[in-house]
């Protein structure tokens, strides 16, 4: 072989080593919480360090570097296992160690005592292994192997409680529903190796900028492979799974929502990016179910009680920005800057927000932040902060990451021909603002008298630790929490070099004043709106949207799409395929083989009348039958 | 096909190893019950031993018939004892020594009429490393027959729930098939004009169409009976129900191979012309069951039910593998025929050790099992996943190989599976959700978690299942070797 590029080295080290992580937690010291703790937090030490190491010395890299080798080789079909280095892989890469190591810090704390402390912490690794794998993956078959196990890891993450129903309940509901889009993935990539002959990542790429591609070929290649990142990035109409998933444990979802799972979807997206833009039908159908799953999202966002299933909302909505941005950029001839660096800002301060959350549910012991206002929120002086700051940057307000993506992707939907689906934006924007503020002003201005009958207490988790709480934030919680908020101030300024080292060069656009001004002021109007409604002194503490009592029930019902698909699985999957199969089965397959062997045995029965041991009778049956024959021949003649 | 003698009789020992065991059990009292189980181990062992040497020994450079032994048996009529290896049985060779050897380890416990039930157990085994060994008609029938009368003691005695009904329907089943089998055979030595029932002789033969399209038929339905060809799939579910775990294990595990295995190695090998005629009608049945049985699965309630019917699932995956004869597609299903026996052996291993501590195999009734045994559980879980095609163990691969080459030559029901996937995956943790999850029901709390020993098979199945799920070239690579000639010969 020669020498190995010591980057390739690296990134195999990295996955073995997860990999490992999770073998042997798994199979020896899981009944062992510290030991399990050092395995896992030292391997994830030692992806953190490749990770950063490999990005500084890579930052300057002007060809991609690629290696694979064959993992598997049938006849046609030829798995390649490899590494694809460049920037959007390296940005990713270093995202998901970073955040995946502030979450196994942090969970140090959060998950102190928990009876299977030793197996969270293997699924965690296992969680790390799939989505590094994602991330740097030279080619598409792979990527869909990890994407998979991603999808297992945050199946048994979110059921990780399993003796509570809704946990496993949730868990197996991401799963499935993951799957449903996986189902297109999987066509899609069969239909593009059976028609294009390789899933190599570089060569598709490459082969859709040379417009290589028919598109008979294209056009539904993309679409079905959109599938799956409408799954996994929770787009509408398969976003359902995503607020259920909150049954996790808090640092988990952390994990979920920043940069793992959904940001696995919207990495593909950036990842083919060449290959779907030169899809304009396609481009024009993501742009379309981004722009519903904001407006859905947002609009649930603003009237659910749990802090944790806002932040849910506030994911999918971010998301569909995300795809927004992606979308408008493919279809005006845009580069991908815009929506991948929302994915990046949008990861730190989306871990912050949750990691905030699970900080307050760690010390109060519920969901729901009104019920933590009354209690007191904001003596928690570490996370009260940080929560604030990540609301603004979720809200997009200048100096936090979010303005400056929110920007960029806004600038990509101006240069839109159709100015509706800047409307649309500025109005998710608004939403976003809103929602955002609607959960800081309650934490800051408790009003405990308002919490009554109205909004009931949830309790997360009661195994484990509860017992003797003890006050204050552990250092462990807090320092992730202090890192994520710094990386939320200085992302933003951060935007010339992240450009530049994602695109090569320097975009530079003359600020556009009426943008910029709409954007800050449908923020601003947002936030404004959210102290009206909570914050002011004489402020009701209602939302606006309770003036208009039937669509404020069609958000809580969230545009009944739950109801939707548990109509779909029951009736449809269980009541009519399930049990109509199953009747056959039993009935008529199973029936007719049943059937067949008691007519046999009947028929036997019938006919042993005749042997009835009588030699009269016998002797009579014979004489009939010789006289037939001798009949018969007879009148033959 | 080249022949590379053997210079050490590996194969007749494995096949003898067994039988061996039979006799030497013969002698024992039923009183020495530990001495029965550490003969039947050792017989079990060896084979096990000799069938993961001839996997890793093979070589694949040289590719052909390797470990060959040839003895003239009754000249006349042109019988020859003929056993060889390739890179299509060597898997199930492998997966035989398996799923014996990790048989008598999960029956370990057993109380009941020890001596006769590993009597008979052993008698079953050696059919089926004779089936996947013989290159000769005759020797290959009589094992194949020798491999499936045994069921029915084992069933009738040893098993459970509506075990006469399941024991009769069962060995009738499989009959009515081999009374398609014979004439099928005897109709190829009939009009071959060599009267010869080696195989390999046999292939060079150009059969008339008529006859190859009359065999093939017959014999891919007489087969298709054991592998669980849809429509009659019937009787494995309540087969695998009334069985005890390790019968169970072996019945669905190589079992079901042995059909699909034979349609692969006599029907589509002699009949090539015959295969191209019905090669529709075998995907289109492949596809139903496949859809069908997970639909159907997701109604049950009875643990074994729902494996039975995830059988029905997976082998229409093999099934669709073989009607697209492709390269590709054979691969997946030699593939999948191994990883699907390793993961049911699995299956069954753990609801096994379930079922013999709580009597039940109702997944209402059962709940929360991770917290009362989790090692048990985990088993569980893991072939569970394993059935949902999760990457990183077998079947993965060898459904991604047989899916792909299926949308290839039939699109419209290689989408169909494909679409089965995600019921496949709901159908799988709907199960383990429902008895693995949740609450742990009071009336079970106080049963002990799996020993290591009686973990061990488990982890070995476990071990062979993610092993190969992590590096498919292994298999793939062995399994090419036989395929690529083969197809060439089609």
């Amino acid at each position: 072989m020669g020498s190995v590029n010591p980057f390739f080295l690296g990134c195999t080290l990295s996955l073995v080593l997860s990999l490992s992580a999770f073998g042997l937690i798994m199979i020896f010291t899981w009944r062992r919480p510290k030991l399990s703790l050092a395995i896992s937090l030292t391997v994830s030490t030692i992806c953190l360090i490749i990770a950063w190491l490999t990005f500084i010395k890579l930052s300057a890299l002007k060809e991609p570097l690629i290696l694979s080798v064959d993992w598997m080789m049938s006849d046609q079909i030829r798995v390649p296992f490899g590494f694809l280095l460049d920037p959007t892989s390296l940005l990713m890469f270093v995202i998901v160690a970073t955040i995946s190591w502030l979450i196994q810090l942090y969970s140090i704390g959060y998950m102190a005592g928990d009876s299977g402390f030793g197996r969270y912490y293997a699924f965690l690794s296992l969680f790390a292994l799939s989505m590094l794998g994602l991330v740097i993956s030279s080619g598409l078959l792979q990527l869909y192997i990890c994407w998979e196990l991603v999808g297992l890891s945050s199946y048994l993450l979110i059921g990780f409680w399993y003796e509570k129903f809704s946990a496993s309940e949730a868990g197996k509901k991401a799963f499935v529903v993951t799957r449903f889009g996986d189902i297109g993935f999987f066509m899609g990539l069969a239909f593009l190796v059976l028609n294009f002959g390789t899933l190599d990542i570089h060569s598709i790429n490459s082969a859709a900028m040379s417009k290589a591609f028919p598109a008979w070929l294209l056009t539904p290649a993309a679409l079905l492979i959109f599938c799956g990142i409408m799954g996994k990035s929770a787009q509408f109409p398969i976003h359902v799974w995503l607020p259920d998933a909150m049954e996790g444990p808090t640092p988990v979802s952390a994990l979920l929502h920043s940069a793992t799972m959904v940001a696995a979807g919207m990495y593909l997206l950036t990842r083919l990016f060449p290959f779907f833009s030169c899809s304009p039908t396609a481009m024009t159908v993501i742009l379309t179910i981004c722009t519903i799953t904001l407006l859905l999202s947002s609009t649930i966002g603003m009237v659910a009680t749990d802090i944790k299933q806002v932040w849910a909302y506030s994911t999918i909505s971010q998301l569909g920005f995300m795809g927004m941005g992606l979308a408008a950029a493919g279809l005006t001839g845009g580069y991908l800057f815009a929506g991948f660096y929302h994915l990046t800002t949008h990861a730190g301060f989306k871990a912050l927000l949750f990691l905030c959350a699970g900080v307050f549910i760690h010390h109060f012991h519920t969901n729901d932040f009104f019920v933590m206002s009354a209690k007191g929120g904001r003596r928690l002086l570490i996370p009260m902060v940080t929560v604030t700051i990540g609301a603004l940057a979720l809200a997009g307000i200048f100096p936090f990451s979010g303005f400056f993506s929110k920007e960029a992707i806004l600038a990509e939907l101006w240069n839109l021909p159709n100015k509706m689906w800047l409307g649309l934006g500025l109005l998710g924007a608004f939403l976003t603002a809103y929602y955002t503020f609607r959960v800081i002003f309650v934490l800051l201005f408790p009003r405990p008298q308002a919490v009554g009958g109205g909004h009931g207490v949830e309790e997360e988790h009661g195994h484990g630790h509860g017992q003797e709480e003890e006050h204050g934030v552990p250092w462990v919680m807090a320092v992730p929490l202090i890192i994520l908020a710094g990386f939320t101030c200085v992302l933003g300024f951060l935007q010339a070099p992240i450009q530049k080292f994602l695109l090569g060069e320097v975009h530079h656009h003359a600020p556009n004043y009426v943008l910029l001004v709409s954007a800050v002021g449908c923020a601003l109007g947002g936030i404004g709106m959210a102290w009206l409604d909570w914050g002011a002194k004489g402020a009701k503490w209602e939302g606006f949207i309770r003036k208009v009592p039937v669509v404020e029930n069609f958000f809580i019902q969230k545009w009944y799409m739950d109801h939707f698909w548990r109509w779909f699985l029951n009736t449809v999957i269980y009541g009519l395929f399930s049990r109509t199969f199953t009747y056959n089965d039993r009935r008529v397959v199973d029936g007719g083989v049943d059937a067949v062997a008691f007519g046999t045995i009947g028929s036997g029965r019938l006919l042993s009348f005749i042997q009835t041991a009588f030699l009269q009778l016998n002797l009579l049956f014979m004489v009939l039958v010789l006289g037939g024959i001798g009949i018969y021949l007879l009148m033959g003649r | 096909m080249t022949e590379h003698l053997a210079s050490f009789p590996v194969l007749s020992c494995m096949l003898l190893a067994p039988p061996l065991g039979l006799f030497v059990l013969l002698f024992l009292k039923e009183e020495q019950q530990f001495l029965i189980r550490v003969v039947s181990l050792v017989a079990a062992g060896i084979s096990f031993a000799l069938s993961i040497y001839t996997f890793a020994a093979y070589d694949q450079k040289l590719g052909g018939l390797q470990f060959v032994e040839k003895y003239e048996w009754v000249k006349t009529f042109g019988i020859t004892y003929f056993v060889g290896v390739e890179g299509m049985n060597a898997p199930l060779l492998l997966l035989t020594g398996i799923v014996i050897f990790t048989g008598v380890l999960t029956m370990w416990e057993l109380q009941d009429r020890v001596k006769e039930y590993f009597i008979f157990q052993l008698a079953l085994v050696t059919g089926v490393f004779g089936v996947f060994m013989s290159y000769d008609m005759f020797f290959f029938f009589l094992f194949y027959e020798i491999a499936v009368v045994p069921m029915y003691i084992l069933i009738l005695i040893w098993g459970s729930t509506r075990k006469i009904y399941a024991a009769m329907k069962l060995t009738l089943y499989l009959m009515a098939g081999s009374g398609l089998i014979i004439p099928g055979i005897l109709l190829l030595y009939a009009s071959s004009g060599i009267f010869t029932f080696d195989m390999v002789r046999l292939h060079a033969v150009q059969f008339a169409p008529w006859v190859q399209k009359l065999t093939f038929v017959m014999m891919y339905l007489g087969f298709g009976v054991l592998a669980g060809v849809w429509p009659f799939h019937t009787w494995s579910p309540v087969g695998h129900v009334a069985a005890p775990t390790a019968v169970s294990m072996l019945h669905a595990g190589v079992l079901m191979k042995l059909g699909s295995f034979a349609i692969l190695r006599v029907a589509m090998y002699l009949c090539p012309q015959g295969f191209q005629y019905w090669a529709q009608l075998m995907g289109l049945l492949a596809a139903t069951g496949i859809v069908y049985g997970v639909f159907v699965g997701l109604a049950q309630t009875d643990l074994k039910y729902v494996i039975g019917y995830s059988s029905v699932s997976h082998m229409g995956i093999v099934g669709l593998g073989l009607a697209t004869g492709t390269v590709d597609g054979l691969n997946g299903a030699v593939f999948q025929m191994f990883a699907h026996g390793v993961m049911t052996a699995l299956f069954f291993s753990a609801v096994g050790f379930i079922y013999d501590r709580t009597h039940t195999r109702d997944i209402h009734e059962l709940g929360g099992f991770s917290k009362i045994m989790p090692v048990a559980s985990a088993f569980f879980i893991t072939a569970a996943l394993c059935g949902a095609g999760v990457p990183g163990m077998a079947s993965f691969w060898a459904e991604l190989l047989v899916l792909v080459a299926a949308v290839k030559v039939f699109t419209v029901r290689g989408l169909f599976a494909i679409a089965a996937l995600v019921i496949g995956a709901l159908f799988a943790l709907r199960v383990v959700q429902n008895t693995f999850f949740n609450e742990p029901n009071p009336k079970f709390i106080h049963y002990e978690d799996v020993s290591p020993f009686l973990g061990l098979p488990r982890m070995i199945l476990i071990g062979f299942m993610i092993f190969f799920g992590i590096f498919p070239q292994v298999m793939v690579g062995l399994i090419k070797t036989s395929i690529i000639p083969f197809i060439q010969g089609l």
